[in-house]
């Protein structure tokens, strides 16, 4: 697969803050890429170089083959981002909103109108075209700032921390479009978040701490290196746990202890079938690797 | 065809923002309540101890010569004020960053600057036609003395004060980027233009150093030819009733029909090529205000 973004030693400072500080990372293409990090690490500044609203200090930045520097308007065309608060017109209807950012793209009225409820249909929006955005509900809202995002078939796709706030209901469409959008499409998409859940989902994830990369990896390969395992065994006395040598601590009806990798796991228990009767192997989630690697946890609320 | 879009949306944010739409009516909302209060008879008081005793008027060209000046009044004001309003939709853009939406686009920045200016002019010449057919079905009621010239004339006033002050008020609102900003300037606007275009008090009732500082500004011409356009008829029927030539030159003075530059007499032909190269210049540095944006982004 290309590379559909290549940074290379970014760098932009405000003042005396440097919000990104020799950053480089690469995006293939038709890959769900995740951009982690706290609040001020620089994932937005990075995201707005990337969409030319902001200058940057230094480094390259290269989209779909073409150079922010010389090609922002190319690029523009290229990318469709949805924005962490919405930023549609409120006293407008939906269709109004979709029909004025529509033509920004060039989109004539036949095509805007066929895309309008080819959208409509996935994102589930056809009965709100005449209600004003301002009277929407949060959800609701969102689906129509998908909508305006994808309306000209962008190749990347920007998701600025897009699920916050947002019901289990919602949460579970946006995601389900994003992903036929991944299938069939192959749309690149490259997403802020704070749920980790959304970002172990990911094929890459890049952490980013005071403007630099922390470290990068697939979901696994980060969890291989930043995590442990855990074995939850249940209905045992601490005594015999306590025979294992291994750190330990008590959950409700039983143990859990704290293992390298599930190789060892597989060993200990292999060895140990009298006491492992009752248990379960569970991998160290994504909230562990970003702690381990930032010395912070991410709190985005309730998943 | 995205110009066309963009205009069209400006011009229906505009008349759904219910804040912003009333607040542009306070000034002509003033203006018509100081009229209705006092005004309309400080208006005829001017005339009638201006002119000799003996002399008696007919009812109707009494208050026609009123109801002239708070046309004059209204439109000369309405023409600026309106157009700062409207050409707001470009900060509320930037204040509530609908702006960001469109600077991931690609579209130029300079189709949005001109669907701005498009949007912010045909609003505010919308709102200030339908106003000024208002007052030409009032003075119709009150006394009318306009000719079918005169009305052409007023148009012609109209537009080009408008230009002007959409002109004035995109560079202005350019350098505005917050809902806090939008408020201030406009209640300096609303307050203070209100004033230097003499809609509450004639400009030649001021003193000479203000009446001085006033003429350097552009947008008094508009003003003086909206007046000299409203009461035309007017001073011709106060003529043909009587009033003598000497009378009716120290009125046309002292109602802004006549306006002095350090005492000398501005020709009509002269404030349009005022009103007109100003536009042009403010349009102008408005396109280069923009040039300079952009290549300060990219």
């Amino acid at each position: 697969m290309n590379n559909i973004i290549e940074i290379d030693m970014l760098n932009k400072s405000f003042k005396d803050i440097k919000a990104v500080d020799d950053l480089s990372f690469k995006v293939k293409e038709g890959e769900f890429f995740a951009f982690l990090g706290v609040n001020g690490a620089g994932k937005s500044t990075t995201i707005n170089i990337m969409c030319g609203q902001l200058k940057k200090d230094s480094g390259t930045v290269i989209i779909s083959g073409h150079n922010i520097d010389k090609e922002i308007d190319i690029i523009r065309s290229d990318i469709g981002v949805v924005f962490q608060n919405s930023v549609l017109d409120g006293p407008l209807s939906v269709y109004d909103n979709l029909e004025s950012r529509a033509c920004l793209y060039g989109i004539n009225k036949k095509e805007f109108k066929d895309r309008l409820y080819e959208l409509a249909d996935i994102l589930d929006f056809k009965n709100l075209l005449k209600r004003k955005v301002n009277k929407l509900s949060g959800g609701q809202r969102r689906r129509i700032d998908i909508a305006r995002a994808l309306f000209h078939k962008p190749k990347i796709l920007i998701l600025d921390e897009p699920t916050t706030g947002l019901d289990p209901q919602t949460r579970r469409l946006i995601w389900k479009v994003i992903d036929k959008l991944r299938n069939e499409d192959k749309m690149t998409v490259f997403l802020t978040t704070h749920y980790m859940e959304e970002a172990s989902e990911a094929d890459y994830i890049v952490i980013l701490n005071k403007g630099k990369v922390s470290t990068s990896g697939s979901p696994l390969e980060l969890k291989n290196k930043y995590t442990n395992d855990y074995i939850n065994l249940y209905n045992v006395n601490e005594e015999i746990v306590k025979k294992l040598n291994l750190p330990y601590k008590e959950i409700k009806n039983g143990y859990r202890i704290s293992i390298k990798d599930t190789s060892i796991a597989t060993e200990l228990i292999s060895s140990n079938k009298n006491i492992f009767k009752d248990y379960e192997i569970i991998k160290g989630n994504m909230d562990d690797v970003f702690l381990n690697v930032t010395g912070i946890t991410l709190t985005g609320g309730d998943f | 065809m995205e110009i066309l879009i963009l205009t069209k949306r400006n011009i229906k944010l505009f008349f759904k923002d219910k804040g912003l739409f009333f607040t542009s009516l306070i000034t002509p909302f003033i203006i018509f309540f100081l009229y209705v209060t006092f005004l309309g008879n400080v208006y005829k008081d001017i005339l009638l101890t201006a002119i000799p005793k003996s002399i008696e008027l007919s009812k109707s060209v009494i208050n026609s010569f009123a109801g002239s000046q708070l046309t004059s009044s209204l439109l000369a004001v309405i023409c600026v004020t309106l157009s700062f309003s409207t050409n707001f939709i470009m900060v509320q853009d930037k204040s509530l960053g609908v702006i960001k939406d469109f600077n991931v686009s690609p579209i130029k920045s300079t189709k949005l600057s001109i669907s701005y200016y498009l949007s912010s002019i045909i609003t505010t010449l919308g709102i200030c036609f339908f106003g000024f057919l208002l007052c030409l079905v009032y003075l119709g009621i009150t006394g009318m003395y306009f000719s079918f010239s005169d009305v052409m004339y007023l148009v012609l006033d109209i537009i080009l004060l408008v230009f002007f002050g959409t002109a004035l008020s995109s560079i202005v609102n350019f350098f505005l980027t917050s809902q806090g900003q939008i408020a201030a300037v406009g209640t300096i606007i609303s307050a203070g233009y209100g004033f230097i275009a003499g809609a509450y008090m004639p400009i030649a009732s001021f003193n000479k150093t203000l009446q001085n500082i006033i003429a350097f500004l552009p947008g008094t011409y508009g003003t003086v030819l909206i007046r000299n356009h409203t009461l035309r008829g007017v001073v011709e029927e106060l003529s043909v009733q009587g009033v003598p030539g000497v009378v009716l030159d120290a009125l046309k003075d002292s109602v802004d029909f006549n306006f002095y530059f350090f005492n000398n007499k501005v020709e009509i032909w002269t404030m349009y090529l005022i009103l007109i190269l100003a536009t042009i210049f403010l349009v102008l540095v408005y396109i280069l205000l923009n040039v300079f944006k952009k290549q300060k982004i990219s």
